[in-house]
């Protein structure tokens, strides 16, 4: 498949619909709004032959067909309604499927570098436009296709050419019509997108800088410019609902159109004893409702613009994530000190394609032994663990583990060896044991137990009526900062990996949150295995076997022990040891 | 929900024009539905019957043609003016919904501030279907339906009593059958939601999973789950679309109805063929705009609920602002007595007990852990958060001269304006206007360069300034470049010193300048204290208090309840 297909079409084809679904879908559509065309004709038929007067037994046939149609139309419209959107939701639980799979074993970077927002977006709102483009876009064109071709297949077996009249004006309401739509659509957007994303910024500023800006003087400043903005977008809007209003008016004219050409073509026709007087009214009469399936086409095509964006936003996000990663590797590594464990020379990391945030790092990480990494937000800790856990390529310099690049490592093997817990990881809406049990698959009731003592959680866990079965809700919003922090803890303790890579343990914890610190890195807690910790923050961390203190830079400004660096005055320059006064001053 | 609520047409004048303007074309368009269809039976039924040939009906299908072109006119003039009045309504009604916020305060936007500008920025753009779908159809559901029914009604009455009688039904069964199904479609609902939730939640946990090599487990999941809430989504949706049918169902069966009823008085001789096509295409023209307000009802419902949303904010009553002149600060003291401010999500007072002199030329540093109430205080001091029921203490203006004899004046009956001129206030995050940096740094003041240049200098903004290529005429805030925290940090201090304000307010301004925050701040703070101004600074840092003449703790306390102990001991 190329990049140069339409995004749309290759989501559409990933929704994996089944045909039969579709065709029965199409297939209750056309029967619902063919039953209100065929009512219209047969109706017609049965009052102009009903004027003539004829043995009433004559008219019943009809008269059970009108009625007939009359009641399959609400019923075959509520088939198709529930068939397609029965199609629609299969195909959006197999492209969620389609992307959880093709996100979790592809390159790591395009996943790690979107937001969470951005993530759920795709998965949540982009899927359901995709999904939307089958129930209003595919599905309706298909039926007003339908019942438009027979519309016109009806009207030519009495008159041809007031059947092409009237394909005719179906051409014009459900294909030009919806061009039209289209176009105000993306005139709109095109024109709106940037005074949106400034009325959005007016209006936030105001709201979060109330405060200020009342006291300032400067409310009325803010609120002229929100005016003048607002002015900006009408004036968009005014620009894309002159092509909206041809679309919109397009309809009615098709709609007289095709019945005035009716006239004018079968009333001679009639005359001159081509079509018989019943014929002449079906005749004329049948375009007036021949034209319900095509009015939704203006909107179909708008839903197509609109779904086509989620699908782009989609189909790059997969293709990111299908991308060798072979533009952004940097030279091969030479393969310098092989040995036990994460060994790290010169290292520098960042984020593909910008400055790398952290350089000139040299570290070693085996069983046994436990290292802090200290430094200021922006400094590249974040990075540094991504690095390291083998999530990110190395920008420069050489990391191997166990001798390999961990980029390079199958992810099952790199993470069988080091596991990294983010400081935004995910608590997931389930059970705390369940929760656990996502660092490792058989963790046992008694092992949680102890995991979450170790780790400070045994009181809380004790006073839940639920125990290890309480579902921590969304976003772990039933726990507080402190004990979300210590969960995560307690599920990278029970990970198998010999090395941990841990993310700001102790952001949100109380003063015994330095204890837990002190004793990840005294080795109480983890007596065989590796652990290196980031942090902001310079206490707890006595037990470390070497202690890296960066730099805003990203630059190494100090290493050693904790009792050493307090100590050392290096020409006269202490950053380790002036962070750790100001640090004992706050508290 | 009100289809059209009154609060809309008095709130917005574009929404009023609207109305109206809609109103009267709804009315045009009765004229012409009833027109088009006579005018239709008039041409068809003399050649069907044999009377008359094509000269003959000619010139009807002439007219015929007319009342058509007039219909497309309306249709087009409907649509280009309903975006027109939806965009502006929309700004009338963001423009009084921010704009009150604001007037609310602080204090009450930190309550529903998210609320609020999800509302403002999104919610309200949910009005644009209203506008342009809705509410044309539901005018046309009150001129053409009864406009339509009453031509039927003249023609033939049965026809029209068929109709009559269906009409309230639709309503009747749309409730009946919304009873029915309430209680079963919102427990769907809410397994539908749940399911929908848990898929999202294993794919916001894909980092996490990926982190720790677990994330080929959950993919099975995903597609159960999905399975899942696709079978619950379905079982809402047998249900929900039921009205949908319903609808449908008693609209096309009684033009049916309609049709055959006709068809048999015309056999009969009853009818002549005229009346019966004229009735035969007026019978669906009475249904179609209430099928239509059916169809679009869902899509409105958004838009009504944002408007409604509005009206509730707009509704919450301003506080009342004093109107005696501030004293003049250069002389008078600020005197906090016992200040405690009710934290509703805590059941606490954060702070609690609060006293404070603010002395003419003094620095004063408030110290405190997280969530003492530090920043509250200094909300209550600026007069952003006016003292309530649940609050306690005072906050004093004593002017110059003896205490003893010159009254003292509440804040709270002090005219804000005046208190603001007196005021320079660099909050936490301070926010940019657009404008250049200059502008922001001078807030409009003709103001010396050297000055200015001594200012920066002194605040580092100078050596934010020399890094950027356009220099003090960088254009920021909207559509401008971005400053960081520190970088607007810097620009704020600079103002505040630049300006004239006697009292200068600084809320923990080293917090995100970097290594040589501290020394930047007591620059600042010196300067100022040169200048003669009062100083109240809030901060962490040592060094900070170290530079202050006053200290002053903050601390925050728990509501003590009637049958337990108080917390801590505190001033108790």
């Amino acid at each position: 498949m190329t990049g140069r297909q339409d995004p749309l079409w290759r989501a559409v084809l990933l929704l994996g619909v089944s045909w039969r679904r579709v065709v029965l879908a199409v297939l209750a559509g056309a029967g619902g709004l063919g039953s209100a065309v065929a009512l219209a004709a047969v109706s017609a038929w049965l009052i102009a032959r009903a004027s003539q007067m004829p043995p009433v037994m004559e008219l019943s046939i009809a008269a059970v067909a009108v009625r007939t149609f009359g009641i399959s139309r609400g019923l075959l419209r509520y088939v198709e309604r529930l068939v397609s959107h029965d199609v629609a939701l299969r195909g959006m639980a197999t492209l969620r499927e389609q992307i959880y799979r093709r996100l979790a074993v592809g390159r790591t970077e395009p996943v790690m570098a979107l937001r969470r927002g951005d993530l759920l977006a795709r998965v949540g709102a982009d899927v359901d436009a995709v999904g939307d483009v089958v129930v209003r876009g595919l599905l309706p064109a298909a039926v007003a296709a339908v019942v438009s071709l027979g519309s016109v297949v009806l009207l030519g077996v009495f008159l041809p050419t007031a059947g092409l009249a009237l394909a005719g004006c179906l051409v014009l309401a459900g294909v030009v019509a919806p061009w039209w739509s289209v176009r105000a659509a993306r005139t709109t957007e095109r024109l709106t997108a940037h005074a949106r994303v400034e009325m959005s910024a007016v209006t936030l500023a105001l709201l979060d800088g109330a405060g200020e800006l009342t006291v300032q003087g400067r409310t009325p400043d803010l609120r002229r410019e929100l005016a003048r903005v607002e002015a900006d977008l009408a004036r968009a809007t005014d620009t894309g609902a002159r092509p909206a209003a041809l679309a919109a008016a397009a309809g009615p004219l098709a709609t007289g159109l095709a019945v005035l050409a009716a006239l004018a073509l079968a009333v001679p026709a009639t005359t001159q004893g081509l079509l018989t007087p019943v014929e002449l009214a079906v005749v004329v009469l049948t375009p007036l409702a021949a034209f319900e399936a095509v009015s939704l086409m203006p909107a179909a095509g708008v839903q197509v613009l609109r779904s086509r964006q989620a699908a782009r936003r989609i189909m790059s996000l997969l293709d990111e994530v299908a991308q060798e990663p072979t533009a952004t590797q940097p030279a091969p590594m030479p393969p310098a000190a092989p040995g036990r464990g994460l060994v790290v020379r010169g290292l520098a990391c960042g984020w593909p394609g910008q400055e790398p945030l952290l350089t000139g790092l040299d570290l070693d990480l085996s069983t046994g032994r436990t290292v802090a990494v200290v430094g200021p937000s922006g400094a590249g800790k974040t990075t540094l663990l991504l690095t390291l856990a083998g999530l990110l390529p190395a920008v420069g310099g050489t990391l191997t583990l166990d001798g390999d690049p961990p980029a390079d490592l199958p992810r099952e093997v790199a993470a069988s060896r080091v596991a990294m817990t983010a400081e935004d990881a995910h608590v997931f809406d389930t059970t705390i044991l369940e929760n656990l049990r996502v660092g490792r698959g058989d963790v046992t009731p008694d092992e949680a137990l102890d995991a979450l003592t170790s780790v400070g959680l045994g009181r809380w866990l004790a006073g839940l009526p639920q125990g290890l079965g309480t579902v921590l809700g969304a976003d772990a919003a039933r726990i507080s900062g402190g004990e979300r922090r210590r969960l995560l803890l307690a599920r990278a303790l029970l990970c198998p990996a010999p090395l941990l890579l841990v993310d700001e343990p102790t952001e949100h914890l109380d003063t015994g949150g330095e204890a837990v610190l002190r004793s990840l890195l005294d080795r109480t807690l983890t007596p065989d295995r590796g652990v290196l910790v980031v942090t902001h923050r310079l206490a707890g961390l006595e037990g470390a076997d070497e202690v890296i203190l960066l730099d805003r830079t990203g630059t190494v400004r100090a290493r050693g022990r904790h009792s050493e660096l307090v100590a050392r005055d290096h020409d006269g320059v202490a950053p380790y040891r002036d962070a750790w006064l100001a640090e004992v001053q706050e508290s | 929900m009100r289809p059209l609520d009154p609060r809309l047409l008095r709130r917005a004048r574009a929404a009023r024009r609207y109305v109206l303007l809609t109103a009267g074309l709804g009315a045009a368009t009765a004229g012409l539905v009833v027109a088009q269809a006579l005018l239709l039976a008039a041409a068809l039924a003399p050649v069907v019957t044999g009377v008359s040939r094509w000269p003959d009906v000619a010139p009807t299908v002439g007219l015929l043609a007319l009342v058509i072109g007039a219909r497309v006119l309306v249709t087009a003039v409907q649509e280009r003016y309903a975006h027109r009045a939806a965009t502006r309504t929309i700004a009338e009604l963001r423009a009084q919904v921010v704009g009150h916020a604001v007037g609310l305060g602080p204090r009450w936007i930190s309550g529903n501030g998210p609320t609020v500008a999800t509302l403002a920025t999104r919610g309200l753009d949910a009005l644009e279907p209203y506008f342009v779908r809705y509410l044309p159809q539901l005018l046309l559901a009150v001129t053409v339906t009864p406009a339509a029914l009453a031509v039927v009604l003249g023609l033939d009455w049965v026809a029209a009593v068929t109709i009559a009688v269906t009409i309230p039904l639709v309503p009747v069964f749309m409730v009946l059958v919304g009873l029915l199904t309430q209680g079963h479609a919102s427990r769907r609902l809410e397994v539908m939601q749940r399911l929908g939730h848990q898929v999202l939640d294993l794919v916001a946990g894909l980092p996490t999973l990926r982190a720790l090599g677990r994330e080929r487990g959950p993919a099975d999941r995903v597609r159960a789950l999905g399975e899942a809430h696709r079978s619950a989504t379905m079982g809402t949706l047998r249900i929900a679309f039921l009205s949908g049918m319903v609808l449908e169902l008693l609209t096309t069966l009684s033009v049916a109805l309609v049709a055959v009823g006709v068809g048999f008085r015309l056999v009969y001789g009853h009818l002549d063929l005229t009346t019966a096509l004229a009735v035969l295409v007026l019978a669906p023209e009475v249904y179609l705009p209430l099928r239509q307000v059916g169809a679009h009802f869902h899509a409105s419902a958004d838009g009504v609920a944002a408007a409604q949303q509005t009206f509730d904010v707009l509704e919450q009553p301003l506080p009342v602002r004093g109107t005696i002149s501030a004293p003049d600060l250069r002389s008078s003291t600020v005197r906090v007595r016992d200040l405690g401010v009710d934290a509703p999500d805590r059941d606490a007072l954060a702070p609690a007990g609060l006293d404070l002199d603010l002395l003419p030329g003094t620095v004063t540093a408030l110290v405190g852990p997280n969530g003492a109430g530090k920043s509250t205080a200094l909300g209550v001091l600026l007069g952003l958060i006016p003292l309530g029921d649940r609050d306690t203490g005072t906050v004093q203006v004593l002017p110059a001269g003896d205490a003893l004899d010159t009254p003292a004046i509440d804040l709270a009956d002090v005219d804000p304006g005046t208190w603001w001129e007196q005021i320079a206030w660099v909050p936490q995050r301070p926010v940019l206007t657009p404008g250049t940096i200059e502008d922001l740094v001078t807030a409009g003041r003709r103001t010396d360069r050297r000055e200015l240049g001594r200012v920066a200098e002194l605040t580092g903004l100078a050596e934010v300034v020399a890094a950027l290529p356009l220099g003090w005429g960088t254009a920021v805030g909207q559509g401008g470049a971005g400053l960081s925290l520190g970088q607007r940090q810097r620009v704020a201090l600079s103002r505040a010193l630049l300006g004239d304000a006697q009292l200068v307010v600084l809320d923990e301004p080293s917090a995100h300048l970097g290594s040589d925050g501290d020394a930047t701040v007591r620059q600042v703070i010196e300067a100022a204290r040169e200048g003669g101004r009062t100083v109240l600074v809030v901060t962490h840092r040592a060094s900070l208090r170290q530079a202050a003449d006053a200290v002053v703790a903050v601390a925050g306390r728990p509501r003590t309840s009637t049958t337990g102990p108080p917390h801590d001991g505190g001033a108790w």
